[in-house]
């Protein structure tokens, strides 16, 4: 068996198919399914496409059915005594009947297993469908020679209810899990859905996403997947691409604007140019990504499939004891139907449902708001994290300095900003493009500046009509030997101690300004922490900044531990210590230039869209602006974690028990046959309950509509700057105020 | 055979009858669905309808053995027959009210109960149902019968209960074979012959089944609510004792 087998998933639910799948090439297409049952629905669900197979499954369920429950009627007759005495004569007839009857409903039901048992069996594998084959065909294979003797009793019944039951059982848990990981599948079919395509002369055609090249004309009707990414040529519309971005709120579409692939146009048609090539779109990426996590197994589940390989043997081995205790105790056939009552029983299926199917609903839940989780390993290290570090920069912080505020002597902060306009004019520096943006929000013209020039690592210098005015850091003034008037000499030493970064700025050797520039604190960065805090996890800042910058950081989001000035290198190294020390360490960076950080931590977190997949290297990645989406993140891995943990324990003790009751005879086969559906059924029921559990997922990640809008929240109302006001109104000038407005 | 009054089993037929022209409602678009065979060979349209009504009463006479059974699991345990009569009353009373339910709904009355209860199972299940409708050959309306037995019914659920209650897997089946029979000739008649009452009278069936409905199942509800002195007995009742009662009245 080779690797891409096992990592295939079910054609019909959806999940991992394991080592125990099955291929079937139907419609010319080859499919895998997970078990009998999922290649059962499949083909009952098609309907359309390959009407004749579906069809034709549900005439030979129903046929075998009426059978079935033919032979059942019949054999309560004869349990009921109605042929004894003097009807007598007639039992032999009946028991031919029966056996014309279980026949060919042995051939149209049981053949299905019986092939699969054998394909397995061929393999070297144990299964359920093994299990299955042999009690059915014991109890057949009993009875015929019953009849063929002309006494004793038969069992049509067991062998017709038996093989009902289970074929009914497959489908309806079939059904189950497809319905319970529904959430996914726009996830696992990009490239296999249609796309319209609109040729040259006007005429449309269907084609598949997969053979979509770059150029082609694509007409996307409302309520379509925007099949590949592109840009819109006509139309206007709405699109829902909160399956990408984890937002909500649906975005704007008109000529010229982007389509996300994989997003939902809403109402307008558009006519849509492709960029990229269908396999190549980020949908189809985040697909692939999607279904390697979910082929991916978790050590849980590979334990539990080890379990179930060597449950089977064991169960024959059980079964066969048994029957031959049971033979030295009661009559033969007692006996034999205990140990088909064994073999029926102990059906693994429940077992293998456990841990993928509750992982799979955790993943496909995620993936609804916009969190990319890349395996079901990383769903099993969630629960286990003590400590969460972050990055500061682009995690906690919005990533984009901002002027924060002015303090001027003997000048007007307008007048002062006017003139620093004019010098950094051009600049490509940040702190450069922070100050011409501030004066660009205050409708401030520069002033006109020549002969400007830069002085690494200091600052920039110019003439400015009769004076030579600079710019630049502390030593650049010391440099120029600038004279500090008394009333800055106080601000400056607090700005300074405040973490905030100081632009000098003077003339004619004195200075005359302080421009404090700083990095803002994003508005859900403290929510989340505290979150994060009560339950019970130890935050940590990692930063490769100063250690002024990074205290402010920690100060303003609640962070009481922090680490400063950190090189890549020993952030990892800090990662490993708090590992030793606290436990399992998450990290979350914004996955750009921390990949080796991320990859040193137990879970590593990225903060970013998921159509920015190909650069990540994190284990998880969360939308842009979706930081406060971490704690509900943790949480919903502990709670995936508990429900596989019940669904384990419920399989392993249910099973257990009904298995012990089974070899002590107090199971008949067909109430074991119900037991045994009725176990998958349960564990299905309580993986499902996942689906209602959504603790506060935060509605707030709902806000940035334009590609380009800066993260929301985080306006000027958070800074109150009027507060921070100092008495001389003209020197000090709030700065940032408001200035947030141009949304 | 078992004493099994002829009598009870005939009421039910004749029930079954009357209710057939509810099924001709829910059931009848399946069988006018299920059409005529291919060339309009009479011959071969009736024993499509017959095939997809042998399918269903099967499906029926499997249902009230089942119900049997789960009625003698759970009515027969302290062997005094205290559990039993509680178990039947509650039985009787369900049956009752399925009735009485169903019958307003043929005279007219609780439209909108109607919905839910056809929208039970999933549409996917219908859908693929659909396709076997259509399939020829003779295995199909077999199979359609068989599944088509099975679909979430009032009456029938009245029906299987009154099955429950006789707590006997026999006499259960007997019972729901009985009520199936009665369905068969109504359903035969509109599959095959598709409008063959005019409008007026299928109202006026209609209406009388619905009459007959309602006073069945009130006497049933009666039947599980009322004391047992208000009877005048103080032996085990099944509501097979309260039909041949009916009938005697």
């Amino acid at each position: 068996m080779t690797a891409q087998e096992t990592t295939a998933l079910c054609g019909h639910c959806g999940l991992p198919v394991g080592r125990r799948g099955t291929r079937q090439t139907i419609d010319q297409e080859e499919h895998a399914f997970c078990c009998y049952g999922c290649s059962l629905a499949f083909q009952v669900r098609r309907g359309n496409h390959a009407e004749a197979d579906s069809t034709w499954l549900l005439i030979r369920l129903g046929v075998g059915a009426f059978l079935a429950m033919n032979i059942k009627l019949f054999s309560l007759l004869i349990y009921t005594g109605t042929f004894e005495e003097a009807d007598a004569h007639l039992l032999p007839f009946v028991h031919v009947l029966l056996w014309a009857l279980a026949t060919p409903m042995l051939v149209i039901l049981g053949w299905p297993f019986a092939r699969d048992a054998w394909q397995e069996g061929r393999r070297g594998q144990l299964t359920s469908n093994t299990l299955m084959t042999l009690g059915v065909a014991a109890a057949y294979v009993y009875s015929s020679l019953a009849v063929v003797q002309g006494g004793g009793q038969v069992y049509f019944d067991t062998v017709a209810l038996l093989l009902v039951l289970f074929t009914l059982g497959r489908l309806l848990e079939a059904n189950a899990r497809a319905r319970a990981v529904r959430d996914l599948a726009p996830m696992l079919e990009a490239e296999r859905l249609w796309a319209t395509r609109l040729r040259p002369d006007g005429t449309e055609e269907r084609v598949r996403v997969r053979d979509v090249l770059p150029g082609m004309r694509l007409r996307v009707r409302p309520g379509e997947r925007i099949p590949v990414d592109g840009v819109v040529l006509e139309g206007c519309s709405h699109a829902d691409e909160s399956i990408l971005t984890g937002e909500p709120t649906p975005v704007s579409k008109k000529p010229g604007s982007a389509g996300l692939s994989g997003s939902i146009n809403q109402e307008g048609h558009l006519t849509l140019e492709a960029t990229v090539s269908g396999t190549a779109s980020h949908w189809a990426r985040i697909c692939r990504t999607v279904r390697l996590a979910l082929a991916q197994r978790s050590p849980t589940q590979r334990l539990t499939d080890r379990v179930a390989g060597i449950f089977v043997p064991i169960v024959l081995v059980l079964a066969a004891v048994a029957v031959f205790y049971w033979m030295a105790h009661v009559p033969f056939e007692t006996a034999l139907f205990t140990g088909l009552a064994v073999l029926v029983v102990a059906c693994p299926c429940a077992l293998g449902l456990a841990a993928p199917l509750a992982t799979t609903l955790g993943i496909g839940r995620l993936i609804q708001y916009g969190v990319l989780v890349r395996g079901a390993e990383v769903m099993e290290r969630l629960p286990r994290i003590k400590v969460v570090a972050f990055d500061k920069t682009g995690t906690l912080t919005v990533g984009k300095v901002r002027l924060r505020s002015i303090e001027s002597d003997g000048i007007g902060a307008d007048e002062l900003l006017c003139r620093i306009a004019g010098l950094e004019q051009g600049s490509e520096h940040p702190l450069a493009r922070a100050t011409l943006q501030a004066a660009r929000e205050r409708s401030l013209a520069p002033v006109a500046v020549s002969d400007i020039r830069a002085i690494p690592g200091r600052g920039v210098i110019g003439q400015c009509g009769d004076e030579v005015i600079a710019a630049g850091t502390g030593a650049l003034a010391k440099d120029l030997e600038w004279q500090i008037p008394p009333t800055l000499v106080t601000r400056l030493s607090r700005l300074e101690a405040s973490g905030q970064t100081i632009v000098h700025v003077g003339w004619n050797g004195r200075l005359r300004g302080i421009l404090a520039f700083e990095d803002e604190v994003l508005g859900e960065a403290a929510e989340t922490v505290r979150q994060l805090q009560r339950q019970g996890l130890h935050c940590v800042l990692l930063t490769g900044d100063l250690p002024a910058a990074a205290a402010r950081v920690a100060d303003s989001v609640g962070i009481d531990s922090w680490n400063a000035r950190l090189s890549p290198d020993q952030k990892r190294e800090a990662v490993e210590r708090l590992t030793s020390q606290w436990g399992p360490v998450l990290m979350v960076g914004d996955g750009l230039n921390d990949g080796p950080v991320l990859a040193s931590a137990s879970v590593g977190v990225a903060v970013g869209s998921a159509t920015d997949l190909a650069r990540e290297t994190a284990d998880i990645t969360l939308p842009r602006h979706g930081l406060q989406l971490l704690p509900w993140t943790l949480t919903w891995g502990k709670r995936v974690r508990r429900t596989v943990g019940t669904n384990l324990m419920w399989a392993f003790g249910y099973n257990g028990i009904a298995l012990v009751m089974a070899a002590v005879g107090y199971l008949s086969p067909i109430w074991a046959a119900a037991i045994m559906a009725g176990s998958s059924l349960l564990v299905i029921g309580n993986s499902m309950r996942l689906e209602s559990f959504s603790p506060g997922v935060p509605s707030t990640c709902a806000q940035p509509k334009d590609e380009d809008a800066e993260p929301s929240g985080a306006g000027g109302t958070r800074y109150p700057l009027a507060g921070r006001r100092t008495p001389s109104a003209d020197a000090v000038a709030p700065v940032a105020a408001g200035g947030r407005g141009s949304r | 055979m078992r004493d099994i009054a002829v009598v009870q089993l005939m009421v039910i037929f004749v029930a079954g009858m009357a209710g057939s022209f509810h099924c001709v409602g829910m059931c009848g678009g399946f069988a006018c669905a299920l059409g005529r065979a291919p060339g309009d060979d009479r011959l071969a349209t009736t024993i499509r309808h017959l095939l997809y009504n042998t399918g269903r009463v099967v499906s029926y006479g499997f249902l009230g053995a089942l119900a049997g059974i789960l009625g003698g699991t759970l009515l027969v345990a302290d062997g005094q027959g205290g559990v039993a009569i509680v178990g039947q009353r509650v039985l009787a009373t369900m049956a009752g009210v399925l009735m009485i339910v169903m019958a307003l709904q043929l005279l007219g009355y609780l439209q909108r109960l109607h919905a839910p209860a056809s929208g039970f199972i999933g549409h996917s299940v219908t859908g693929s149902l659909r396709e076997v409708l259509r399939a020829p050959g003779l295995p199909a309306p077999l199979a359609f019968g068989v599944f088509n037995g099975f679909l979430p019914c009032p009456l029938v659920y009245a029906f299987v209960a009154l099955a429950a209650a006789t707590a006997d897997p026999i006499h259960g089946a007997l019972l729901m074979l009985a009520f199936g029979l009665g369905t068969f000739p109504a359903m035969l008649i509109t599959g095959g012959m598709g409008t063959w009452l005019q409008y007026r009278w299928r109202r006026r069936g209609v209406r009388l089944a619905g009459l007959f409905i309602l006073v069945l199942g009130v006497i049933t509800l009666a039947r599980g609510t009322l004391p047992m002195d208000f009877h005048g007995h103080d032996h085990l009742h099944t509501p097979g004792t309260v039909l041949q009662e009916v009938h005697r009245h």
